[in-house]
């Protein structure tokens, strides 16, 4: 069998008298992997603790077989994109990720080399020398990622990477992970969403509540959360001739607007999200900015398992 | 043999920068960053301001409404421009400028970072957190270099040749002042480092240090005066002030009086302490210490 790239043991985090992670042991082996949780489920501090940014409260972590607290030389292996919308927004996306990889010991043409093939494989060459403050959220998204691959690790974790992103800028960026992994990378990849999660692996951590409620195949978890309705908001140029489109349908159980967006509840996410990438690729229903899902539908889910 | 999931080798190197190479590579991302600041914008008005007093100065001078002459403790002084350069180094400068470049900068060189939650970015990488923290010290020691020297420089050639002041002549105490200045940048920056590293609220810290704890103990006999970075920095003022007969032997008097004057080697050595000391702290505390960012 071979070595786990992530190791946990009895791992702890506290914040103050908060608990961030409970008493969790647990081995990620290679390929990819999905951190599934609610918001609050302790998803991030797993994934802070695995990246060194916490010290463990108790218990220990390895990565690739080193400790990673206070480890920075493990960084030439791991990648990471963080969740938090945060940038050096006056730097162009070419001059942010050069500088980044920079930092890998590269020299400069080799880091804005390896950082113009990191933009590229995000698609974002085109906008390489446009200011970060200047992109959209998807675009943030995008060199959010391509910093953390431009050194090409063995190891890429990555928080909540297809938030906010449109329907298929996602598509190519589960394309990406499933190619790295392919090409005998890892991925450690954590959502509150089932659908992303289960688009790129069927192996799955499902945590709750600071704890590994579940871990194994993603199908399993999967037929519990198609019985509770799935809630996805879709902000797009024209939310009223969206919501006709895919009203017509009846895996869509109703739907409300918002402003510049609709929101829309479904039984049957798969079919649902396969619909709304088509009508995004040809745009047939008008443009689609940005697809988010509230994660009641799944804190449903965790409720009827936790009892 | 390769396992079937040995992934293939990753292009950066595996032995990367040294601790030196990481703080250059540091400093030469953050410079910008806190050379085109807002805080930036606020420090040139700070600094603008004896370059504003200097230019009116001028004008007053050339109108001829200003008073050359005057008696201190009872002498008569004359004061012309080198003197005058010489109070405003002490009183604009030294007293206020930089100490409060070193509370903006110092206190903010990883705490900036924290705010705006980019600090994930350098932490996430192959260098050692102390070098973030040296490399930025680095990028705020430029920048506020940037800022104060060019001021200096404005004000002296402003100054200098008022009421039959000599640039010529005055040019090397320029050099000792600027020198005397990067010194006094360099100690504060590195001590509000070590406040930014140490402390919750790091900038009411500094505030209350430079305003509060330093003006009060320096004129209080006693020990206490040898815990403020003035007592050090003083002990280099009169050897870098203009050889003015009135300004020197006042400002001496005025130190000496209270106590307050070590020797040049004293202040030397006290100061690489504060800079050394302070850093290497900071160092050791940013290496160890979570930073847990505002969701």
């Amino acid at each position: 069998m071979s070595a786990p790239v992530v190791a946990a043991e009895h791992l702890s985090k506290w914040y103050g008298q908060v608990i961030g992670l409970n008493d969790v042991s647990v081995e990620v082996g290679p390929g990819i992997t999905g951190l599934l949780g609610p918001n609050g489920a302790g998803k991030s501090t797993l994934l802070k603790l695995v990246t060194g940014q916490l010290r463990p409260s108790k218990g220990g972590v390895r990565v690739l077989g080193e400790p990673i607290w206070g480890n920075p030389r493990l960084f030439f292996r791991l990648g990471f994109c963080p969740e938090q919308d945060a940038f050096y927004e006056r730097m162009t996306g070419m001059e942010w990720v050069t500088a980044l990889v920079g930092l890998n010991g590269l020299s400069e043409p080799e880091a804005a080399e390896a950082a113009r093939s990191a933009l590229d494989t995000v698609d974002l060459l085109d906008a390489a020398d446009r200011k970060i403050g200047g992109y959209s959220k998807g675009m943030r998204q995008r060199v959010k990622l391509a910093q953390a691959i431009a050194h090409d690790p063995e190891l890429l974790v990555l928080d909540e990477p297809l938030a906010g992103m449109d329907p298929i800028a996602r598509r190519k960026v589960i394309r990406l992970i499933k190619e790295r992994a392919a090409g005998g990378r890892s991925v450690l990849v954590s959502s509150h969403i089932l659908h992303e999660i289960e688009a790129m692996t069927a192996t799955i951590l499902l945590m709750h509540n600071g704890r590994i409620l579940a871990e194994g195949n993603v199908h399993t978890i999967r037929d519990l959360i198609d019985e509770h309705p799935h809630q996805v908001r879709v902000r797009a140029s024209d939310p009223r001739g969206l919501a006709r489109g895919l009203i017509a349908h009846d895996d869509v159980l109703k739907l409300q607007f918002e402003d510049g967006a609709v929101v829309l509840e479904t039984d049957r996410p798969d079919a649902f999200y396969g619909r709304l990438t088509e009508a995004a690729a040809t745009g047939a229903l008008g443009e689609i900015h940005e697809v988010s899902s509230p994660d009641d539908n799944l804190q449903a889910v965790f409720d009827y398992l936790v009892k | 043999m390769s396992s079937p999931h040995e992934p293939p080798p990753s292009p950066s190197r595996p032995d990367g920068p040294s601790f030196l190479g990481s703080v250059a590579r540091i400093y030469d991302l953050s410079f910008g960053q806190m050379l085109w600041s807002r805080r930036t914008v606020f420090m040139v008005l700070v600094v603008g301001g004896p370059v504003a007093v200097a230019l009116i100065l001028r004008l007053l001078v050339s109108m001829d409404l200003f008073d050359a002459g005057g008696e201190i403790d009872g002498r008569p002084v004359n004061i012309d421009g080198p003197v005058i350069f010489g109070l405003m180094i002490w009183g604009f400068y030294l007293s206020f400028s930089v100490p409060l470049l070193g509370v903006f900068y110092g206190t903010s060189l990883i705490a900036d970072e924290v705010e705006d939650r980019t600090i994930t970015y350098l932490f996430t990488r192959p260098v050692p957190r102390g070098a973030v923290l040296v490399g930025k010290y680095l990028a705020y020691l430029v920048c506020a270099g940037l800022l104060v020297l060019p001021s200096v420089v404005l004000v002296f050639f402003l100054v200098v040749p008022l009421l039959g002041g000599s640039v010529g002549a005055g040019f090397p105490d320029l050099l000792k002042d600027l020198a005397l200045l990067a010194v006094g940048l360099a100690v504060y920056g590195a001590l509000f480092a070590l406040v930014g590293a140490l402390f919750k609220r790091p900038l009411l810290t500094g505030l209350v240090f430079i305003f509060g704890w330093e003006p009060v103990v320096i004129v209080v006999p006693g020990y206490m005066k040898r815990f403020t970075v003035s007592y050090y920095l003083q002990g280099l003022v009169p050897h870098a002030m203009p050889e003015d007969g009135g300004v020197t032997s006042l400002v001496l008097r005025v130190l000496q009086a209270n106590e307050i004057l070590p020797s040049a080697t004293v202040g030397l050595v006290g100061l690489a302490v504060i800079v050394i000391g302070g850093l290497a702290l900071a160092v050791r505390l940013v290496e160890r210490r979570e930073y847990v960012l505002e969701q």
